[in-house]
């Protein structure tokens, strides 16, 4: 069965970029525009790797991780941050939160699939 | 790609647009921590998305901006004024460097610089560490030929050459032809091999060395020309991609560097070639996103579709097969609806507008000096896109001249026992089936003795005639005519009102004004819902058919044919009232009928109701509208034509314009019967 991937990020075109390039590769994909919106994935169904953005209006990246963290169902469910920030202060603050990894914009779409299939195998 | 840049470009100028909204609250209060949070978020939201999608310019811009509203954010810059202008000059930049990424204009090349220096200048007076290195104006676009072709057995290691593809695809803009002429016939075919060979149009800014570095794990694997064939764009030559593409068979074998040389050469090189234009409608959240040529295509589609229509319900007349009548009417009604969705589809509020507006006031009264509470109202009026499109530049004239004309200076306002604010209303509103756009200021008025002198001075009127104060107003509309005592930067070059008037004409629409002195001064715009289609009333005249706008009919009467004279202008009893009748037989030199009976259609005209004269009311008609080309710009008493059922053209009357003529004829001649 195909794997199941939740996107956050509050940039359409940046959604539908990783949507495609997802979809490519035969994953199943969810789209949220922000935290709020992710949360509302989170209902039970299975999910196996969420890629967030960092800044987003409601519900930030980190918030969001911390919110993922604290549920019982999804607590070791892989989080990748997607984002243009590069400063290393945000990166530990996210490892702190519970990231696991961490892909700078722009990215590369091979990179980006890399990435993941070492995440999910 | 193409299309997630486009949808980038529409998702860019949103958030360009929101930017500048919260901008213009941020100046009203620069304490406001949430509207920083917003600002920086967007700003952040447009970087990442541009760098992912190659608008490296926009990207390294907004990311400066970013970083001195990260520290307004944080608190170790104080917000002023001047961050927040250079934010907005930014802004506009940002707007015109999405069209035009790689700054191949001089102009927003410089403009780019100057931006990247200002905003690192407010932001060091503050704090030291900021900026990253631009590698702008250092490297140019160029046109790069690339020829792949990878070995037979390149899938056996893994690789795939389409993503070889992919990211010189990502260097910029490319034109890719893949070359099949290597594939053996099916029962020779191999599918582990790979018979495919690539040539490459690629335009970038980038270095070469960039582009061999997308090939750098498949050297081994993978024949490999790059060359750079033109330091244009030859993308954007039409006859040179036009060639390069072929007629698409897949067989052809690859030009070769030979022949894409020569091809380059003769491709002739103006460096302002047509840009690339994306056009980006503002569409509600809750909405899809529709490309406009698909709308455009649709309404297209749709005034076929009512064209063909009226063919079949001339059919089924002609026929009388009672079927056939049912079907075709059944359709006729399903036609009108579609028409209808259609129509609503294609408009838009006019609040997309209305941040512009509140730019030009905002900067403009400073320039000025002046004071100025702008609102807006009804916002969220829908009026065609097309429409919108050209009311824009006439409604920003407009506001000009009330800032720069109509509001006076805070020192003269309180001075005449005014508000130090002047007062601009601009609002919206349905009015049957026009959409008015309404101008108030509550400034000085015009000055009708003033307008009255200035147009005897320039020769518009004669001393010794009469005008009525309405007929003094128009005269502001005339060509050449200003009445500004100093000519100023902003408006008053006294080509502005006339050429108002002329761009509103030229979509049906209309421009009045009125004033009241030392009160201020009403513009009023009233334009069409929509310029495509329009219900209207088809009728014979003589051996012609014309169409009258629906709207503008009151009523039908019947007359004798005996009764009608030859006159221009006459006068008949209807309902018990004198109805002034024009002859249109007259007009249009028709032939008259002289017996039976002629039809008088009552239009309701301004104030009073006026009659014309027509032979047959056919009937009700959707009249898709063709213009009618530049040989008859000066008839404008026709807003257009339209295709019958049969074949034949009935012109469109504005029913309006024509009687406005008429009656000035008939004032002229001086014969108007009493």
């Amino acid at each position: 069965m195909s794997k199941t991937i939740l996107i956050a990020d509050d940039s359409e075109s940046i959604r539908e970029l990783v949507e495609i390039t997802l979809k490519s590769a035969g994953y199943n994909v969810l789209k949220s525009v922000d935290g709020v919106d992710a949360l509302k994935h989170l209902n039970g169904q299975t999910i196996d790797l969420v890629i967030t953005d960092l800044n987003m209006p409601a519900l930030d990246g980190i918030a969001l991780i911390k919110e993922i963290r604290a549920r019982q169902d999804y607590s070791t469910l892989p989080i990748l941050l997607l984002t243009t920030e590069s400063q290393a202060a945000k990166k530990e603050e996210a490892k702190q939160a519970g990231a696991t990894g961490w892909i700078v914009k722009p990215f590369a779409q091979e990179k980006l699939l890399a990435v993941i299939q070492k995440v999910i195998r | 790609m193409d299309k997630l840049k486009a949808l980038f470009v529409t998702e860019a100028l949103e958030l360009i647009a929101d930017l500048e909204r919260v901008l213009l609250e941020f100046e009203k209060d620069l304490h406001n921590e949430e509207s920083v949070q917003v600002i920086f978020r967007v700003m952040h939201t447009l970087k990442g998305s541009a760098s992912m999608f190659g608008f490296d310019t926009l990207s390294a811009l907004t990311h400066d901006l970013e970083t001195v509203y990260d520290a307004i954010r944080d608190g170790k810059i104080i917000a002023t004024l001047e961050i927040l202008d250079i934010t907005l000059k930014s802004v506009d930049h940002l707007k015109k460097v999405i069209h035009d990424p790689s700054l191949g204009n001089s102009d927003l090349l410089k403009k780019h610089h100057d931006l990247l220096t200002a905003i690192k200048k407010v932001a060091q007076l503050h704090h030291d560490e900021i900026g990253a290195d631009y590698s702008i104006g250092k490297s140019f676009l160029a046109t790069y030929y690339i020829y792949c072709k990878p070995s037979f057995s390149i899938f056996k290691n893994g690789t795939n050459p389409l993503f070889l593809i992919d990211d010189l695809v990502a260097l910029g803009d490319a034109l890719v032809l893949p070359r099949m002429d290597l594939l053996p016939d099916f029962n020779h075919m191999n599918p582990g091999e790979c018979y495919t060979s690539f040539e490459v149009i690629l335009v970038t800014d980038k270095p070469a060395a960039e582009i061999s570095g997308v090939f750098i794990f498949v050297e081994d694997a993978c024949e490999i020309i790059i060359e750079k064939i033109s330091e244009a764009n030859l993308l954007l030559h039409d006859s040179f991609v036009a060639r390069m593409k072929g007629d698409h068979d897949l067989s052809v074998a690859p030009f070769g560097l030979e022949i894409v040389m020569r091809l380059a050469e003769n491709a002739t090189v103006t460096p302002e070639a047509k840009s690339v234009q994306f056009v980006a409608t503002r569409v509600d959240s809750s909405s899809i996103r529709v490309a406009s040529d698909k709308l455009d295509e649709l309404m297209n589609l749709v005034s076929e579709l009512v064209t063909s229509q009226a063919r079949l319900s001339l059919l089924a007349e002609q026929h009388g097969l009672a079927e056939l009548t049912n079907v075709s009417e059944n359709m006729e009604k399903i036609t009108r609806r579609l028409r209808d969705n259609a129509f609503n589809i294609c408009l838009v509020p006019i609040e997309s507008l209305v941040i512009r507006f509140q730019r030009l006031v905002r900067d403009l009264s400073k320039e000025l000096k002046k004071e100025i509470d702008f609102v807006a109202e009804g916002t969220d009026t829908e009026l065609d896109r097309s429409i919108i499109e050209k009311v824009t530049d006439p409604i920003l004239h407009i506001l000009r001249n009330c800032l720069d004309h109509g509001i006076e200076s805070p020192e003269e306002r309180v001075r005449q026992g005014k508000k130090k604010e002047g007062k601009i209303n601009l609002k919206a509103f349905h009015s049957g089936t026009s959409v008015v756009i309404q101008i108030k200021d509550d400034g000085r008025g015009v000055d009708i003795e003033k307008v009255r002198q200035k147009a005897i001075a320039k020769g518009l009127i004669k001393k010794e005639t009469l005008y009525s104060e309405q007929e003094i107003i128009d005269l502001i509309f005339s060509p050449g005519f200003s009445t500004a005592d100093q000519i100023t930067d902003v408006s008053g070059r006294g080509v502005g009102m006339d050429i108002v008037r002329r761009n509103i004409e030229s979509i049906q629409g209309e421009v009045t004004l009125t004033s009241i002195l030392g009160q201020g001064t009403t513009i009023s715009i009233k334009l069409p819902l929509t310029l495509s289609i329009v219900d209207g009333m088809l009728v014979q005249i003589g051996d012609s058919k014309y169409i009258l706008p629906l709207t503008a009919i009151d009523k039908c009467y019947e007359i004798e044919a005996r009764r009608i004279s030859s006159d221009l202008s006459q006068k008949h009893v209807f309902d018990g009232m004198l109805l002034p009748v024009f002859n249109l037989h007259q007009v249009f030199r028709e032939k008259a009928n002289e017996h039976g009976v002629i039809q008088i259609i009552k239009i309701a005209y301004e104030a009073f109701p006026i009659g014309i004269t027509v032979d047959q009311v056919i009937g009700e008609y959707q009249a898709v509208m063709k213009p009618l080309g530049n040989m008859y710009h000066d008839q404008d008493e026709f807003s257009g034509a339209t295709i019958l059922g049969d074949g034949s053209v009935a012109l469109v009357i504005d029913t309006d314009k024509l009687i406005k003529q008429l009656t000035a004829k008939v004032v002229e001649n001086n014969v108007l019967v009493n």
